[in-house]
């Protein structure tokens, strides 16, 4: 029962969806549409409260063991209790306050600190850094990748020459067409490749689906059904 | 022989610092590039260069501050080039209320550069006489359609408060009819909502000023005649500073104003040329070493 | 305001749009009724006004303002079953003119959306296709499937990780349950920890949505009792993250710094993160496996990972782990669906060139 639940499940849910695309009708459409929406709305909000119980799991268990580096677990346990605290219960920002910032709130010790503060001082810096390390990663990335070890390897090294020398002002300066040049790779050796892929990718998701829908792939249950 | 070895498997934290080095030095000296405007910037220059001299150049400011490097040079250039031919200016924004601070900014700072410099009552430009901001308004395709009626139905105020019925150069910038062209420079798909109701339905000249990243998604447009000119990055900024600094030296306002695109190009090249250096070190060193084992 | 509109009248000379129809639009699920009109042949018209009136009702209501090249409108408030009538208000910017009035019309929901019906069909070919070979397989016959170096390596990258008692990094993607993408990682994962299970080699799974998060642990257990090692299942092997695309990523490079795995699987759907994870894991030393269908990543992950699944390459990994017959049988499906989709197009090119059939129109 265990095994075959889910599996009806899928089968049934799995076949209203595809019918939902030829079918307009509100009876079929409006279904299928509070399947999508309301439905995983509600099951995002209930495993939502699992993954927050697996982060406190995860990091209380490496502070009881004292593993490698556990006062780092600290600053995150701190961090997601005072980030949760201030966007429940803080308001957006000094314009809409909430509990916390109301007249005999404890706001009055926290100043400015508003869920807006933190976001646009601690989450964008930080986000902005991790993204910026891009820079270095393609370099080094770069630098090791890009050889001529076999006659592939060196047409994507010739034609990543060309795209890096095409988009500064130096590549024309030698070369004057390479800017066009460059741009007709991108427009069309590159374009052709890709839909080649996206063809495989669009069969390959659909033969997934239908596999799940069909339960031939059971390996989303964990491999088991034999 | 141990060198090519040693070179093949060096350090990354080396490449780190000397990218590190080839962004920050250029954007701390930068050597003079000259940027070479491309056709799609070209367009868009002349277009607004030749406009009819009582038709408005509108911008529509879409981006927000985390991708103010790459697109505010572009705003401060537009500006720079309409109030230096002598081209009324209107701006908006339509997408984030986060624009407004620096399509604020951007105009008070091109508005400073040319009064603190002009001669003459006529040489300054007065806002709500040459300029005007409209602030921000929403939702997005009443703003869009409704400017193809009356703008000042749409923006009863501007950006300050005054009654825009009130201000001299709405008496000349009815609906879009007195719009030259309309950019909307953005890091989002905005400019193609703007093709969409402004350009499609009534018919406005469009430019689009987007990040590099995103260009690609609308070249099709410009190919198609929907855009009149498109900026794209840092690069499509530098090349209209390059063209309005051109312009402003042969109407003899060669002030040597800041570019900050043009300046970031210099950042830009050089970490494209070191990472082409890089690539040539690796495959010399691994024919080397190559040849060697063989 | 258009009391007085519901007869034909021409204000300061302008004329109107004529023309005006209203018809319950097709192939939809009701509430629409499509409005068209030929425009006014005057220069000076800013845009036209579309007015309703319901039956029954005297007045008119003004739906929308469009734009002076238009000259359709698709009213989505109708109710349906209700009849209604159209006009359309030429607008000028001193002058208005009104249309006559279109015929009336009700919208209704259809049970069939006759324009996917090439969609419909190409469907069924390929689900006939994938069940045929299935069933093939399910008799016995022998399916060939070309080798995927990434695949192969996962053996051997499981037994360096046991060899030098390092753990194995799995990452399902930063996107939602509803990508197929991640759901192809996650029957991955299932036979990589089942490969876990018996080796006895620590695993770690970080994950960035809710959902995946229960999914692949329930995987990961069902692996390792499907492998006879329900004791060596750790709850803590799988564990929620943040979705916060960055702060993920951060904390995904801060694992393979400091845990040092032995191997790292990529797989799934990724965005810019994918070279910072793949960069970093390149620098710690591990044998990296990656494998997505976002096209903008590909180029990163062959660059710095040892092995890339391409695309597809990522659906067919599971089939290919397993050995599953029925698996492998889904993929020789495809691979038919794929050839007959090539010679659908070199025809259609063909046809289209030289005999000048129209064949784009067809579908």
């Amino acid at each position: 029962m265990q095994r075959r639940l889910p599996l009806l499940l899928v089968l049934v849910l799995g076949i209203f969806g595809a019918a939902a695309f030829v079918i307009p009708h509100p009876a079929v459409r409006g279904v299928d549409e509070v399947m999508r929406n309301d439905v995983i709305r509600i099951i995002t909000a209930f495993s939502l409260v699992l993954g927050v119980g697996s982060i406190i799991r995860h990091h209380l268990i490496k502070i009881r063991r004292k593993a490698e580096h556990w006062p780092f677990s600290w600053v995150t346990l701190i961090t997601l209790v005072v980030s949760a605290i201030l966007g429940l219960f803080g308001g957006i920002d000094p314009a809409s306050p909430g509990i916390l910032f109301r007249a005999g709130g404890v706001g009055r010790f926290l100043g400015t600190f508003h869920i807006q503060v933190l976001y646009e001082n601690m989450m964008v810096p930080l986000a902005a850094t991790m993204f910026a390390l891009l820079a270095f990663f393609m370099a080094s990335a770069a630098y090791r990748a890009f050889r001529a070890r076999n006659f592939e390897a060196t047409l994507l090294l010739i034609a990543a020459f060309i795209l890096m020398l095409g988009a500064v002002p130096l590549g024309r300066m030698l070369i004057k067409p390479l800017p066009e040049f460059a741009e007709w790779i991108l427009t069309v050796p590159n374009t052709a490749a890709k839909r080649g892929i996206m063809f495989g990718v669009g069969l390959g998701t659909m033969a997934t689906s239908l596999k799940i829908i069909l339960g031939i792939e059971r390996g989303w249950l964990g491999g088991g059904g034999k | 022989m141990k060198f090519w070895d040693k070179l093949l498997a060096i350090d990354r934290r080396w490449i780190y610092v000397v990218i590190w080095l080839v962004v920050m030095i250029p954007l701390l000296v930068p050597f003079g590039i000259k940027p070479e405007a491309m056709p799609p910037v070209k367009m868009m220059f002349a277009y607004i260069d030749t406009m009819p001299e009582d038709k408005a150049l509108v911008i529509s400011v879409d981006y927000t501050p985390d991708t103010e490097p790459e697109l505010h040079p572009m705003y401060i250039s537009l500006l720079r080039h309409a109030f230096a031919t002598k081209r009324k200016v209107g701006v908006l924004c339509v997408s984030s209320v986060m624009s407004l601070g620096l399509a604020e900014s951007g105009l008070r700072q091109v508005l400073e550069e040319f009064n603190s410099r002009a001669e003459t009552p006529e040489d300054s430009i007065v806002y709500g006489r040459d300029c005007v901001n409209w602030g921000w308004s929403t939702p997005f395709i009443t703003i869009l359609l409704g400017l193809g009626e009356r703008v000042t139905n749409v923006f009863p105020v501007d950006y300050f408060g005054n009654r825009t019925d009130t201000l001299p150069i709405m008496a000349g910038l009815k609906n879009y009819d007195d719009m030259g062209i309309v950019v909307s420079i953005a890091g989002s798909s905005v400019p193609l909502s703007w093709v969409n109701y402004a350009h499609t339905q009534f018919g406005v000249h469009m430019g689009c000023g987007i990040t590099a990243v995103s260009a690609a998604d609308f070249y099709p447009y410009l190919n198609s005649g929907q855009f009149t000119g498109m900026l794209a990055g840092m690069k499509g900024a530098a090349e209209y500073e390059q063209l309005t600094a051109e312009k402003m030296a042969a109407l003899g306002l060669d002030w040597d104003l800041q570019r900050k695109g043009t300046e970031a190009m210099s950042s830009q090249t050089a970490a494209h040329i070191a990472i082409m250096v890089f690539i040539l070190i690796g495959n010399f060193a691994f024919f080397i070493t190559r040849r060697r084992k063989q | 305001m258009f009391l007085a509109l519901t007869l034909a009248v021409t204000l300061a000379g302008i004329a109107p749009a004529s023309g005006v129809t209203a018809a319950d639009r097709p192939n939809d699920g009701g509430s629409t009724i499509q409005v068209t009109w030929t425009r006014s042949p005057d220069e000076g018209i800013i845009g036209y006004r579309v007015l309703r009136r319901a039956d029954g009702a005297v007045e008119w209501d003004t739906l929308t303002m469009v734009g002076r090249f238009i000259a359709r409108y698709n009213d989505q408030a109708a109710e349906d079953g209700t009849r209604y009538q159209y006009a359309v208000l030429a607008v000028s910017d001193t002058a208005a003119a009104v249309s006559e009035p279109s015929a009336w019309a009700a919208s209704k929901p259809q049970w069939y959306n006759s324009e996917r019906t090439t969609a419909l069909i190409g469907s069924l070919i390929f689900t006939f296709l994938i069940v045929f070979f299935t069933f093939q397989a399910r008799s016995g016959r022998k399916l060939f499937i070309r080798r995927i170096g990434g695949l192969d390596a996962v053996e051997e990258a499981l037994g360096r990780a046991t060899e030098m008692g390092r753990p194995i990094l799995y990452v399902p993607g930063l996107s939602s349950i509803a990508d197929v993408a991640t759901i192809a990682a996650l029957n991955i994962l299932g036979e990589v920890a089942k490969k876990t299970a018996k080796f006895g080699t620590p695993l770690i799974v970080p994950n960035r949505d809710p959902i995946v998060y229960t999914v692949a642990r329930e995987v990961v257990k069902e692996a390792y009792t499907s492998a006879g090692r329900p004791d060596a299942f750790n709850p803590d092997m799988v564990f929620y993250v943040t979705d916060q695309q960055f702060a993920y990523a951060a904390a995904v490079d801060g694992i393979m710094v400091r845990e040092k795995p032995a191997t790292n699987f990529l797989m799934g759907m990724f965005w810019a993160e994918s070279l910072i994870l793949a960069e970093t894991g390149a620098s710690t030393g591990a044998v990296q496996i990656a494998g997505t269908d976002a096209i903008g990543q590909l180029p990163f992950f062959i660059t710095a990972c040892d092995y890339t699944l391409i695309g597809e390459e990522l659906y067919a990994a599971s089939a290919y782990l397993s050995h599953e017959p029925l698996l492998l049988g889904a993929i020789k499906g495809q691979d038919w669906s794929k050839l007959l989709i090539l010679g659908l197009i070199i025809i259609g090119t063909i046809l289209q060139l030289t005999a000048g059939v129209p064949v784009i129109d067809i579908f």
